[in-house]
C-alpha cells in the first residue's frame, strides 16, 4: 500500500514538472509562433543552477567525488528561484536566432543544434558539470529538518509543484488572454503583417524566450530536488521533442490542450512503459516508445492537427446595438452587402485631427534603387508625396510599383538611395518603427492573420493600447479593460460600415478573397495611418463598393490623411487620385492628373505597349 | 607540422563522406523547400540494408553497396511521395513539416533499433593496406571513399550542368511556379531529385559506415549536425555550396580534433552553423536560394 502512495507521490511530481513545461513550450509555439526546438536547455540549465545553489561546496562535500560550481548551500527557496532567473537569462545568447530576418524553419533548426552540441560538451566537459557522470546527492530543499523519503514530504512536494503549475497556468492565460497576446498570435499568423502594423516582432519574442526559459528552468528545478540527481544523459534534444508531441496532442495555442498533452504523452509514456514486463531485449521498449512518439506527431499532424483540445476562437464582447447584424434590406446587388458606408464618417473614429490645407511634402524618396540578383528592378526613384492628397502609383507589370511601395514602408531595405519622412532619414529605419511613427502599409496578397477572428483582426491595429505589452498584460484585465472595450467598440463600428458584422467573430482566414481585402483596409485605418500605403487596395472588391471606399478615402485625405495608393484600375486613378506618378520599368516616366498623362504620348505607350 | 598533415588526412576523408550527404540533402531542400532532418535515419538504415548483404547473403561489402544506395533512393522516393508531398499540399508553415521530417526520423531511427537491437555491427570488409604520403596515412578504404566522393560529385556538376533533367531542377529550385508555367514538369523533376538525393544519401550511409568501422542504429543520427553546417556555410539548396561547405567542415572539424581536443571537434561545426545563421543565412556566396 505504502509502495502505491510514493509511486502516487512521485506521478503527481513528474506531472507537474511536465505540465510547467508544455505551458511554457505552448506559449512560445502554440501561442508566438515561436519553434524553440532547444527548449530542453532551458530547463536542463534551471535544473543544474537549483542544484549547485541547494548543495554544498564541492571540495568539502561528499569527499569533493564530483565536480562543480557555486555550491553555496542556499536555502529554499533560493535555488528555485536561481533557477528560473539562469532559464531567463540564458534566453539571451539565443535572441539573434529569433530576430525577424530569420525562417522561422532555420531559427528551429539552429535552436535544435545548440542542444545537441550543448548535451555533448556537458557530457565532456567536468570541471563545470562532472561530465557525463553528472551530479547526484542534490539535497532536497528542507533536507536538514524533515525526513525527504517520509510519505508526507513526498506529498507535500507534490502538492507544492502541482500549486506552481496552477500558478505558471493562470500567469500563462492572463499574458494571452491580454491585447498582448493578441499580438503574440497575430505575429504568429504572419510576422511581417504584425511588423508592418508596428509590432516590435523581435521584441516579443524575445519576451516570450525569456519566461518560457524562466518557466523551464523553475521546472527543471522542482524536478532535480526531487529526484535528487542531474546527469546530462537525461536532458538529451529528444526530450524537447517529446514535449512537442505533447503540445501537438493536446492542442497548440490551448493552455488546456498543454497540460493534457503533457499527462499524456511525457507522463503517460513513462508510467505506462514501467508496466511492460522486462523483455529478452531491454532496448525494444524505449525503442518502440520513440517510434509511437513519431507516429503520433505525424499522425496527428495529418488526422488533428489542431490536437485534442483545438486551440478556443475568442468571441469579442461588445454591446448589443453594434453587434446585431446590419443587413440592407432591397439591395440590388445581394452578393455583397454594402453596408451604410455612405453614411459613416471614419475622420472621429480614426481621430483626424490633421490640417486639412497644407499640402507640403511629407514623405520623399533619394534616388532609391533596389536590385535582386543583380537585376535592377527599381531604379533610382525620386518622386515627392504631398501631404493631405492621394497620390496614385501606376505603371505596367514589373515596373516596380510594390517595390517602391515596400522600400517607403520599410518592409524592403532599398539597395541605393534614401527614404525621407518630414525631412527627416528614414532609411534605416525598421518597418515597425515607421508604422508607430504613421506609416502603415497594406500587402498585395493575402495577409489577415489567419486565426484570429475579424474583429480580432481590426483590433489588433489599434495603436498605443496599454493592455498590448508585458507588463501592461501583466497588470490583468481592470488596468487594460475599459479601453479594449472601447477599442473593440470602434472596430465594430468600422465593421458595420462596411457591411461585414455579421463576420466579426468568423476566422479571418475563411473570408473569400474580396471579404480579405476589405479586413486589411480596415485594419491598416485603425492604425490611424498618417500615410496610408495601399498595394492594390480593389483588386478583388466589387466596383460599387470599391467607389464607396474611394470616396470614404477622399474624405480622410480631406481632413489631412496622406495616402499613396498602388494599382491597376485606371478608372480607380481617374476618380480618385491626384497627382498620379507612372513608373515604367523601374523609373518614374511621368507625374501629373490623369488629365495630363493621357495627354503624353510616352505614357500612353508605355502602358499600351509594355 | 605533423599533426597538422595527418588532421588534414582525416579531414578529406570525412570531407568525403559529408560532401556526399550534403549534396544530396541541400538538393532535397532546393527543389521542395524541405529541410529533410529524417535524412540521417534513411542514411543509417541504408548502410544496415548493406550489412544484411554483405554480413548475410556474403556479398562483397562493395557490391552490397549497390543495394544500399538502392534502399536510399526508394526509402526517400517514398518518404517524398507519401508524407512530405501530401502535407505540404496542405499550404502548412515550413516549421510543420520540419516537425513532420523529426518524426519520421524517430520512426526510422529507432524502429530499426527495435529490429536489429541495441548493439554494434560493422561490415565484413578489410582496410586493405595502409598508404601514406605527404606525412598523411590513409587506409586503402579511405582512398576508395575519397575516389567515390569525386566521381560522385563530378556526376552530380555534369547532371546539373549539362542535361535537361539537371537544367529543370535549377529551374525549379529556382522558382518552381514560374518554372512550371513554362513547361517544365515539376511533379517528375522533383521525384527525379528525391531519387537522386536519396541516392546519395544510401551511398552516404553506406560509407559513412565504413568509415566508422563500428556503428549502431542511432550512429548517424547526430550527423545532421555536420550537414546542417556545411550546407548553411555553403548555401542553402545550393549543390556546389554544398560540397565546398562539407570540405571546409571536414577539414576544420579533424584539424581542430588534432590541435585542440577530439571531443570537442563538432563545436566547430556548431560554432560555424549558428554564425551563419545569424549572420549570413544564405551563404558564403549566395544571396538566396539557388541550386
Amino acid at each position: 500500500m505504502n509502495a502505491i502512495l510514493f509511486y502516487v507521490a512521485t506521478v503527481i511530481v513528474y506531472g507537474a514538472v511536465d505540465s510547467m513545461a508544455c505551458l511554457a513550450l505552448n506559449v512560445q509555439f502554440g501561442f508566438a509562433g515561436l519553434s524553440n526546438f532547444g527548449f530542453i536547455i532551458f530547463q536542463a540549465g534551471g535544473a543544474y543552477v537549483a542544484a549547485i545553489l541547494s548543495m554544498g561546496p564541492w571540495q568539502k562535500s561528499n569527499g569533493g567525488f564530483q565536480q562543480y560550481v557555486l555550491g553555496w548551500h542556499l536555502v529554499w527557496p533560493l535555488p528555485w528561484i536561481g533557477a528560473a532567473i539562469f532559464g531567463g537569462l540564458l534566453a539571451l545568447p539565443f535572441v539573434f536566432l529569433v530576430g525577424k530576418r530569420l525562417r522561422g524553419d532555420f531559427a528551429a533548426v539552429g535552436l535544435l543544434v545548440s542542444a545537441v552540441l550543448l548535451n555533448q560538451l556537458v557530457n565532456n566537459f567536468v570541471p563545470l558539470f562532472n561530465g557525463a557522470a553528472g551530479i547526484s546527492i542534490v539535497p532536497a530543499p528542507f533536507s536538514g529538518k524533515w525526513n525527504p523519503q517520509g510519505l508526507g514530504y513526498q506529498f507535500a512536494y507534490g502538492g507544492v509543484a502541482v500549486v506552481l503549475a496552477v500558478l505558471v497556468y493562470f500567469l500563462l492565460r492572463r499574458v494571452t488572454e491580454s491585447p498582448y497576446g493578441r499580438s503574440l498570435r497575430a505575429m504568429r499568423d504572419n510576422d511581417v503583417v504584425a511588423d508592418a502594423l508596428g509590432k516590435n516582432v523581435r521584441v516579443q519574442r524575445t519576451s516570450m524566450l525569456i519566461l518560457g526559459g524562466m518557466i523551464a528552468g523553475l521546472s527543471g528545478a522542482v524536478l532535480v530536488g526531487f529526484i535528487n540527481l542531474w546527469a546530462p544523459g537525461a536532458w538529451g534534444y529528444a526530450e524537447t521533442i517529446v514535449l512537442f508531441a505533447a503540445i501537438i496532442v493536446g492542442g497548440a495555442g490551448n493552455h488546456k490542450g498543454a497540460v493534457l498533452g503533457a499527462l499524456l504523452v511525457p507522463l503517460g509514456f513513462e508510467e505506462v512503459t514501467r508496466f511492460i514486463p522486462p523483455l529478452s531485449n531491454p532496448a525494444l521498449v524505449p525503442a518502440l516508445e520513440w517510434v509511437a512518439i513519431g507516429l503520433l506527431i505525424i499522425g496527428f499532424l495529418w488526422f488533428r492537427p489542431d490536437g485534442i483540445l483545438p486551440e478556443r476562437r475568442r468571441i469579442l464582447s461588445r454591446s448589443a446595438t453594434s453587434a446585431v447584424p446590419v443587413l440592407s434590406s432591397g439591395e440590388s446587388d445581394s452578393l455583397i452587402n454594402l453596408g451604410n458606408l455612405d453614411q459613416m464618417d471614419f475622420r472621429q473614429l480614426l481621430r483626424l485631427e490633421g490640417d486639412a490645407n497644407d499640402h507640403g511634402i511629407i514623405l520623399a524618396s533619394d534616388r532609391l534603387t533596389r536590385a535582386f540578383h543583380g537585376v535592377t528592378v527599381v531604379s533610382e526613384v525620386s518622386i515627392e508625396i504631398q501631404r493631405g492628397r492621394i497620390t496614385g502609383l501606376i505603371g505596367p507589370n514589373g515596373a516596380g510599383k510594390s517595390t517602391t511601395l515596400a522600400m517607403l514602408a520599410g518592409t524592403l531595405a532599398p539597395t541605393s538611395g534614401k527614404v525621407l519622412y518630414e525631412g527627416r532619414d528614414i532609411t534605416s529605419m525598421p518597418s515597425n518603427e515607421r508604422a508607430k511613427a504613421g506609416m502603415i502599409r497594406t500587402f498585395q496578397l493575402a495577409s489577415e492573420f489567419k486565426k484570429l477572428t475579424v474583429l480580432e483582426n481590426l483590433v489588433s491595429a489599434i495603436p498605443r493600447q496599454s493592455g498590448d505589452s508585458f507588463p501592461g498584460a501583466l497588470r490583468g484585465r481592470r488596468y487594460w479593460g475599459r479601453e479594449d472595450v472601447e477599442n473593440i467598440e470602434r472596430a465594430s463600428e468600422m465593421l458595420e460600415g462596411f457591411g461585414l458584422s455579421q463576420y466579426a467573430d468568423s476566422y479571418a482566414g475563411g473570408l473569400s478573397g474580396g471579404q480579405r481585402r476589405l479586413v486589411e483596409i480596415m485594419r491598416a485605418l485603425l492604425a490611424q495611418p498618417t500615410i496610408l500605403l495601399l498595394d492594390e487596395p480593389m483588386a478583388g472588391v466589387h466596383p460599387n463598393l470599391a467607389h464607396k471606399i474611394g470616396d470614404q478615402l477622399m474624405r480622410l485625405a480631406a481632413s489631412g490623411m496622406t495616402i499613396v495608393m498602388v494599382e491597376h484600375e485606371l478608372a480607380i486613378m481617374d476618380a480618385f487620385c491626384d497627382p498620379v506618378i507612372v513608373l515604367a520599368e523601374g523609373r518614374v516616366l511621368a507625374q501629373g492628373t490623369m488629365a495630363e498623362l493621357r495627354a503624353k504620348k510616352e505614357v500612353v505607350e508605355a502602358y499600351l505597349v509594355g | 607540422m605533423s599533426v597538422f598533415l595527418s588532421s588534414l588526412g582525416f579531414g578529406l576523408i570525412s570531407a568525403a563522406v559529408l560532401a556526399i550527404a550534403t549534396v544530396g540533402f541541400t538538393m532535397q531542400f532546393a527543389v521542395t523547400n524541405v529541410l529533410n532532418l529524417a535524412y540521417g535515419s534513411v542514411m543509417i538504415n541504408s548502410a544496415f540494408v548493406t550489412y544484411y548483404l554483405n554480413y548475410h547473403a556474403h556479398l562483397n561489402a562493395w557490391v552490397a553497396m549497390i543495394g544500399g544506395v538502392f534502399t536510399g533512393a526508394v526509402a526517400s522516393y517514398l518518404l517524398n511521395r507519401f508524407v512530405f508531398t501530401p502535407f505540404q499540399r496542405r499550404n502548412l508553415p515550413p516549421i510543420t513539416i520540419v516537425i513532420v521530417a523529426l518524426g519520421v526520423d524517430l520512426v526510422g531511427t529507432f524502429g530499426l533499433q527495435a529490429i536489429i537491437g541495441g548493439s554494434y555491427f560493422s561490415y565484413k570488409q578489410s582496410l586493405g593496406r595502409e598508404v601514406h604520403f605527404w606525412g598523411m596515412y590513409f587506409s586503402t578504404l579511405q582512398l576508395i571513399i575519397i575516389g567515390i566522393c569525386i566521381v560522385v560529385l563530378g556526376l552530380i556538376h555534369w547532371l546539373l550542368k549539362y542535361t535537361r533533367l539537371g537544367k529543370a531542377m535549377r529551374a525549379t529550385s529556382a522558382n518552381a511556379t514560374l518554372a512550371r508555367n513554362s513547361g517544365v514538369r515539376t511533379q517528375r523533376v522533383i521525384s527525379s531529385t528525391w531519387l537522386i538525393s536519396g541516392a546519395l544519401c544510401g551511398l552516404a550511409g553506406t560509407v559513412f559506415a565504413m568509415n566508422t568501422g563500428v556503428f549502431d542504429a542511432t550512429s548517424a543520427q547526430l550527423y545532421i549536425v555536420l550537414m546542417l553546417a556545411a550546407m548553411f556555410l555553403g548555401g542553402p539548396g545550393s549543390a556546389y555550396g554544398a560540397m565546398i561547405g562539407a570540405v571546409t567542415i571536414g577539414v576544420a572539424t579533424e584539424l581542430s580534433a588534432g590541435y585542440f581536443n577530439p571531443q570537442y571537434k563538432e563545436v566547430i561545426a556548431f560554432i560555424v552553423l549558428l554564425g551563419m545563421l545569424t549572420f549570413r543565412p544564405f551563404g558564403l556566396f549566395g544571396s538566396e536560394k539557388t541550386i
